[in-house]
């Protein structure tokens, strides 16, 4: 095997990021599993002399009060990830189909306009978005926070799966209607199935979007039975300061679903965001 | 299986008429081809005939039924694609069976047809493949296959061979043919390539700027071009064409003359024509290495032997042209011939109009 200096030098830097990224990962998972009191010496045990799933317990079962709140903010966060998700498919597909398919006119002005979203950072929206909720009276209700997620998940949902409709050459839609097919079936038999990857990542993209997103969660809600679990486990810091492995059993529940999605869906989405193109 | 009549149809892209009041009859089992240049508004035709595309004005009915407004999965046709368009997420079988699904059709009787189609096109060993997995002349055969199986009353094809290497379309050509024939199926077949149109179709309807040049069998257009685009699109190498004006006794160009049978003299002189364009192939050419009385002189410019002829580019005048000899003859560049035209094969066009005297 050819070694050289590039080689070695390339595996040295990415073991450094590895270590970097993975770090905090891993001392969340060593506290969560220590108890309480040897999660706050010193010098820190590396690996835990007493592991125990006391933390995990108690944040799982619905009967302890630690657990009844952690579970609500968990089932909030749930909801409002995969409504976000769920709608952001809905209004990206036949959104991105248009733009990819139709001639009509400011088709491109629209496309624009849609992107320009991106150019903001989105604490910029935060209180022009307020007032619009306040306005609606949204504010303090979970679908304004899907509704800005929305809103902030579109423009790139679009934008991706615009690309991927674009690589869908026409004839194929053209020969699934002369075969018999509505222009619709054409789209739901022939398109949806080729365009899945991209369907796909946008939609993981979304989740990880609503589901991370912690400003305007904190801004728009302040029912606390209404949380989501960013804001909520800032609660959780605050009220139980103490209770490092429960805050950390909280974080590693967290990431979870982030990364198994991942981890599942990731040759999807690298398919995505690298070539897009089906190859006909 | 029906005729397909386009009557004054037109279809414009913004300002420009991609086709310009197009009447056409395709008879009952005939192949027809539509030939022209790229953007002359044969494809435009097709997908007009086929539904994708909504017509400006005029009719097109199937089997005497119009279908202006139907959609393309109620006119009973078949299309097949220049890139072939197979569904490349499906394996050959399911390709097949597709059209046969949308229509809801009995899963034995799609089963046997599927087959049926699969052994006469000989893919049957390639039905569980995925399109991706087969080369350009298998996926060519199940593009035709999906649009055999349903025994469409039209079939309509898109350069369907343009895809394909060089030996592989002379092949297909043939195959193409023999298709026909065995089906006694309505072909509409657009392609850009004369040759295709020449060798495979009926009918051939030539295009040109969305406008019908000519409609009439392959002998014929190659015979009695139209006017001077038909000329020059028909037939490889092109019909020479030689501007020339009208004298008392035949036509001359510069530095040259030549008498003219009195009956075609005389429709020229009819059509009131001031400048013409003489028009002969290569083949009505005859060289002679000697001055002789009716023959104009001419110079070799090139010569290039191809095996079965050769092939001499001329100067006459101030104009090129194309003529032919056996290979054992033998010429050099510069050397003067003198040509003697095949009177019954000359073709006058009025060099304003272009069309044929």
């Amino acid at each position: 095997m050819r070694r050289g200096f590039w080689p070695v030098a390339g595996w040295v830097y990415l073991g450094l990021l590895a270590v970097f990224s993975l770090l905090p990962m891993a001392w969340m998972l060593i506290t969560s599993i220590k108890t309480q009191f040897a999660a706050i010496q010193f010098p820190p045990e590396w690996i835990p002399s007493h592991p125990t799933l006391d933390a995990y317990a108690e944040l799982l079962s619905p009967s302890r009060e630690i657990g009844r709140v952690f579970l609500r903010y968990l089932l909030n966060s749930l909801w409002v990830s995969t409504a976000t998700t769920v709608l952001g498919v809905i209004v990206a597909v036949p959104a991105a189909y248009a733009f990819s398919r139709f001639r009509f006119p400011g088709r491109n002005l629209l496309f624009y306009a849609v992107l320009l979203r991106n150019m903001f950072p989105a604490v910029v929206f935060l209180m022009p978005l307020f007032i619009m909720m306040r306005w609606l009276g949204l504010v303090n209700t979970q679908f304004s926070l899907i509704l800005t997620y929305l809103t902030f998940g579109l423009p790139l949902s679009i934008w991706l799966l615009k690309g991927f409709f674009d690589n869908i050459p026409i004839q194929l839609e053209q020969a699934a209607r002369i075969d018999g097919a509505s222009r619709f079936q054409a789209f739901l038999l022939v398109v949806m199935p080729l365009s899945s990857p991209g369907i796909i990542a946008t939609a993981i993209y979304s989740f990880i979007q609503a589901w991370n997103e912690y400003v305007y969660a904190l801004t728009f809600l302040n029912d606390d039975a209404k949380l989501t679990l960013p804001v909520g486990l800032q609660h959780f810091f605050t009220e139980y300061a103490t209770n490092w492995p429960g805050l950390m059993a909280a974080s590693f529940i967290m990431s979870v679903p982030v990364v198994a999605m991942f981890l599942v869906l990731q040759k999807y989405f690298v398919r995505a965001l690298t070539d897009g193109a089906v190859k006909s | 299986m029906a005729e397909v009549r386009l009557e004054n149809v037109r279809k414009g892209y913004g300002e420009a008429l991609a086709v310009d009041d197009l009447s056409l009859t395709i008879a009952d089992g005939e192949f027809v081809a539509l030939v022209g240049p790229s953007g002359c508004g044969k494809t435009t035709t097709l997908n007009m005939i086929a539904g994708l595309l909504e017509l400006d004005g005029g009719e097109i009915s199937i089997d005497g039924r119009r279908v202006n407004d139907l959609d393309p999965k109620d006119r009973d046709i078949a299309m097949v694609f220049q890139n072939y368009a197979l569904y490349p997420n499906k394996s050959v079988r399911k390709n097949l069976a597709f059209p046969l699904q949308m229509r809801g059709m009995a899963r034995g009787e799609i089963a046997r047809r599927v087959d049926e189609a699969a052994r006469m096109l000989d893919i049957g060993h390639l039905l569980e493949r995925r399109p991706r997995e087969l080369s350009g002349g298998q996926q060519q055969r199940v593009a035709l296959g999906r649009a055999l199986v349903r025994e469409p009353k039209v079939f309509l094809m898109d350069e369907p061979l343009s895809n394909l290497d060089a030996k592989l379309r002379v092949q297909m050509r043939s195959e193409l043919k023999r298709f026909h024939q065995d089906l006694k199926a309505t072909i509409v077949y657009v392609t850009h390539d004369q040759l295709e149109a020449m060798t495979m179709a009926d009918r051939m309807a030539v295009m040109h700027g969305g406008k019908l040049q000519q409609y009439d069998t392959p002998e014929r257009v190659y015979a009695h071009p139209a006017n001077a685009f038909v000329a020059s699109f028909v037939g490889s190498p092109a019909m020479n064409l030689i501007p020339a004006r009208l004298t008392e006794t035949g036509i001359a160009g510069d530095g040259w003359q030549l008498a003219l049978p009195p009956a075609l003299l005389a429709r020229a002189r009819q059509a009131g024509s001031a400048g013409v364009l003489l028009g002969v192939r290569h083949g009505a050419i005859g060289l002679l290495p000697a001055a002789t009385p009716g023959a104009v002189e001419a110079r070799v410019l090139t010569v290039e032997p191809t095996g079965d002829i050769t092939f001499l580019n001329l100067r006459l005048g101030e104009s090129a042209l194309v003529a032919s000899a056996a290979p054992d003859r033998h010429f050099t560049p510069g050397q003067p011939l003198w040509l003697e035209f095949d009177m019954a094969r000359l073709h006058l066009f009025d060099a304003a109009s272009e069309l044929a005297l």
